[in-house]
């Protein structure tokens, strides 16, 4: 059972009430360690209480509207690193660092994460997680999945459990990081993490070519990724009306320059190099385009379909969307992945409703797609994650196994698990 | 067996679903499916009640409904190469044979992907892609025999999962035959599929959750220059302690591979691979990417070896240069035949800053059990396979390797290592389990099991501890849960 102390402990460290797609919660506690966060669980298990962990709030409108919350379950408090190895490449850091704080202690040492997930630096490693978040580093680096190499989670359970390890190879059970990675906090509350961290590059440089046309900036696209340049990311992107192609470039300075210096003169276009800090820069603001700003009305999907056909989906987006009288302001596309994140206005007469034909015009034309932000309003009802996955009792049966109170985050995943 | 399935309709049945020439039930041809490529002794033998090798995800799943109804395990398998005794049927029951469905059904070179049947060898996949400038980068040392379908379960890595990552790294969707004979997707194509991470968690489950019938796998580009380096030491620690200074310059090479004094008397002289016969251990590391990098990258590590002590530096570019540096390695195991008649290869994990000081361990194990252990492994993950030489027919022999092999975990875990890295937990390693997992940790292990083979139907007594799964014990788990939960009705 949950002692009353570690209860006691967190009300301390209470801050005021929050809220999640304007729903409010009456307590919010911060517990200071992977057990007291377990007992909170417990606890709110026992008395059948909703639970929504919160991290930086960065992506706290992701996801479908809560069913209730009671308890705002903040991870502040499990910030520090647990353990930092530069020599081994590995990094152990508690649930509650900012991305952006690790990124500065790991850049002391020359190293990093390889990530660029929108949120940025104020997001939590707990939350970045929960929601499994990538940015466009995605080409060349991976994502979280290909860096998680231990967790740790506390259970509803009351119990924490731990998975992997400080290796960088590790077979030793099932792989449970995996499964808890994009979970939304559904089968436990990630207190800490481990990860595998790579060498900073030395150098990087960002080649952004513009053009009239989606067709064009596409194909030029297309073929550099058909190339052999080694790219870190290339991205097609709908800015400010003009077509952008952007490459970015890293590595040794003198690769850098070079492969520069190659893309520029392949992509054609009005053409803009960036070197160092501001192509870093010109990165992090590409980003945030992807984030909802906080009182808008903006709405953000994201489409996924196979990777060849990237332009095909795009420009199906945004004629789709022209027909319904949705306008496209801006529009994000990988074509190595195959996504394209596009920020729609639906104008005044924004409604669930029109929110739902959005979704279904998009079923219509991708394999996935996630309305990743609107007005709370609008979703009620809607499964923002869209389709229903292959192997959906499964997860239920997990959700069963992991949270038969369906004390984390009732109804906000996939399906309303 | 249940009674309501005799052995006779049993072999009936099967034979309708695959066919009579896919079932075999003989004592004689069963003889083979008693075991893996594990050790005997390390790994216990048993003989299943039949085996069938269906060609069709439907023919998997007709066959696991029949197991159902009969009561009976499931086990897959694949090459048979699994060195965790994942592929020997603990409790008998059925093994599905997946050799029979090895086609490539698809490469689709802009999308970067392979959609292939579990049967399909490793290396005959990479040979496949190559003309069209991709290759499928686990590359386990057993990559002419394995499965696709083994690599998944196992979560198999290989010298160049150093940069390229293990099979999970990999798989983008897997075609699963779950326990209740129903045929899923997990994964795909695309990008952003909602819900939990099921391919993820299907990978490295070593049979136990479902039986793959197709994966989407992931094709890498070839890179555009290739260059292998040997480097030569007095002895294993200043060899791993070039090693240790390597990654931790931040340099991630494709592969960094060492071979101790041992592996090179074994593998010299049967393939002239030109490693020296006096050398304490070599170092061999690849390199790719672009022409220029890869230049300055292979000069900044033979800088650090000759500093390190190396005696030379040799680099190979050419295909033909670099093929026999690396026949040496790939090769090792079977050479090892010219140093005793049996050998236990054992995989563990350490952080690579502990290389140093574990293989020194290593080696005062071999020392105080009287046992030549030679080292040929993946030092740039910190992958150890300390492979003891002994010969089976000298009594008590096998029991002293077992010792020290229990001596070289004990080290690993204290040091912060794990229990396996590319092999798997089987039944080779389930006792080990607690040493690095708590009660809890396992529970969450068993949470997923049971959400997707409530029944312990797959593969049962593997990765858990004896008797861990078996009905007592979960039920005491639940029990424990339930007062936690403060419900009662659980
Ligand atoms: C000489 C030698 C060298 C080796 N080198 C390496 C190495 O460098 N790296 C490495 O990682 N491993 C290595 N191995 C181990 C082994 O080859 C790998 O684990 C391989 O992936 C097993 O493949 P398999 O087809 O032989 O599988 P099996 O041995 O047949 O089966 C292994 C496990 O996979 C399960 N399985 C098989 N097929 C399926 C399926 N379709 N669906 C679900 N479960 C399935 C089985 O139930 C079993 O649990 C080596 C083995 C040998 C003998």
């Amino acid at each position: 059972m949950p002692s009353n102390e570690s209860r006691v402990e967190s009300r301390k460290s209470r801050e005021r009430t929050g809220s999640i797609d304007g729903i409010v919660a009456d307590e919010v506690v911060a517990p200071e360690d992977p057990q007291a966060v377990a007992a909170v669980l417990a606890d709110a298990a026992a008395c059948g209480h909703a639970v929504a962990p919160v991290g930086g709030g960065t992506a706290l409108g992701l996801g479908n509207p809560p069913e209730r919350i009671d308890l705002i379950l903040s991870t502040l408090n499990l910030g520090g690193i647990i353990d930092y190895e530069p020599s081994d490449l590995v990094l152990s850091i508690g649930a509650g660092a900012r991305f952006g704080d690790v990124q500065a202690v790991l850049g002391e040492h020359g190293q990093r994460l390889p990530l660029d997930p929108p949120g940025g630096a104020d997001a939590t490693i707990g939350g970045l997680i929960a929601t499994a978040r990538w940015g466009p580093l995605r080409y060349s680096n991976g994502t979280l999945r290909d860096l998680l190499i231990g967790i740790a989670v506390a259970h509803p359970s009351g119990t924490v459990s731990h998975a992997g390890g400080m290796v960088v190879k590790n077979v030793t059970g099932y792989d449970m990081p995996r499964l808890y990675l994009g979970s939304l906090g559904t089968l436990g509350v990630v207190v800490s993490a481990n990860f595998k961290v790579l060498p900073r590059p030395r150098a990087e440089a960002t080649i952004v070519a513009s053009f009239h046309g989606a067709e064009e900036a596409f194909s030029q696209g297309n073929r550099l990724r058909g190339g052999r340049e080694p790219l870190a990311a290339l991205e097609v992107a709908l800015v400010d009306d003009r077509w952008l192609l952007a490459a970015r470039i890293e590595g040794r300075e003198r690769t850098v320059d070079d492969v520069a210096g190659r893309v520029a003169a392949f992509c054609g276009g009005d053409i803009v190099r960036q070197n160092g800090w501001s192509s870093a820069e010109w990165w992090a603001e590409y980003v945030s385009r992807q984030q909802p700003t906080a009182g808008d009305h903006s709405v953000i999907v994201r489409c996924g379909g196979r990777p060849k056909e990237t332009a095909i989906l795009a420009a199906g987006i945004v004629a789709a969307m022209d027909t319904i009288d949705v306008a496209v302001p801006s529009l994000a596309a990988s074509p190595g992945l195959g996504t394209v994140v596009a920020r729609l206005e639906l104008g005044a007469v924004g409604s669930r409703e029109r929110l739902a034909g959005v979704q279904d015009v998009l079923l219509g034309l991708a394999d996935t797609a996630t309305i990743l932000a609107a007005p709370p309003s609008w979703k009620q009802g809607l499964d923002v994650w869209g389709r229903l996955p292959e192997g959906f009792d499964v997860m239920q049966s997990l959700r069963q196994q992991f949270d038969p109170a369906r004390t984390v985050n009732p109804g906000r995943f996939a399906g309303f698990l | 067996m249940d009674t309501r399935v005799d052995r006779y309709s049993l072999v009936t049945s099967l034979e309708n679903i695959v066919g009579k020439d896919a079932v075999f039930t003989r004592a004689a041809d069963l003889l083979v499916y008693e075991y893996d490529g594990s050790v005997d002794g390390a790994v216990e033998t048993a003989m299943p009640a039949a085996v069938a090798l269906p060609t069709t995800a439907q023919q998997v799943a007709d066959i696991v409904l029949l197991a159902r109804r009969a009561n009976l395990p499931v086990v897959a398998r694949g090459a048979g190469t699994g060195l965790s005794g994942g592929a020997v049927p603990q409790q008998g029951g059925i093994i599905i044979g997946l050799t029979r469905m090895n086609r490539i059904l698809e490469i689709d070179r802009d999308d970067r992907t392979a959609l292939v049947e579990p049967g399909v060898i490793n290396l005959e996949l990479s040979e496949a892609t190559i003309p069209h400038r991709f290759f499928f980068a686990p590359d386990p040392s057993s990559q002419k025999a394995c499965t696709i379908g083994g690599n998944v379960a196992e979560n198999s890595g290989g010298p160049h999962c150093l940069k390229y990552g293990v099979t999970s790294n990999h798989i983008l969707g897997l075609e699963v035959v779950l326990p209740d004979g129903r045929i899923v997707w997990t994964g795909g194509r695309a990008a952003g599929i909602s819900g939990y991470d099921l391919t993820g968690a299907m990978v490295g489950s070593e049979g136990m959750l479902g039986i793959v019938t197709k994966a989407l796998v992931r094709l890498t580009p070839m890179p555009e220059a290739t260059l292998v380096l040997l480097a030569p030491f007095a002895d294993i620690d200043s060899a791993s302690h070039a090693t240790t200074r390597i990654i931790s310059a931040g340099i991630v090479p494709a592969a960094l591979e060492m071979m101790d004094n041992l592996t090179i008397q074994a593998v010299e002289p049967a393939y002239h691979a030109g490693y020296p016969m006096d050398a304490g251990a070599v170092l061999l590391i690849e390199i790719d990417g672009i022409a220029d990098d890869v230049r300055g990258t292979g000069e900044e590590i033979a800088t650090i070896c000759a500093e390190a002590g190396a005696t030379e530096v040799r680099s190979a570019t050419s295909q033909a240069e670099r093929d026999l540096l690396w026949k040496g390695r790939k090769m090792a195991l079977g050479a090892m035949g010219r140093l005793a008649p049996n050998y236990y290869l054992h995989d563990t994990v350490v952080p690579r800053s502990k290389l140093p000081a574990t293989l020194r361990r290593v080696d005062e194990i071999s020392r105080d059990f009287d046992l030549p252990i030679a080292n040929v492994f993946h030092a740039g993950d910190g992958n150890l396979h300390p492979l003891m030489l002994f010969d089976r027919r000298i009594a008590g022999s096998t029991e002293r390797v077992l010792e020290a092999s229990k001596e070289i975990i004990t080290y690993c875990v204290e040091v912060g290592g794990a229990l396996s890295g590319e092999h798997g937990i089987g039944t080779e390693k389930s006792g080990y389990m607690t040493m690095v997992y708590t009660a809890d940790d396992l529970a969450a292990m068993a949470g997923l099991k049971n959400s997707f083979d409530p029944a312990g139907m797959f593969n049962p007594d593997k990765i858990f501890p004896k008797g861990y799964m078996c009905g007592e014990v979960r039920a005491l788990r639940m029990q424990a849960m339930a007062q936690k939960l403060g419900i009662h009705a659980l």
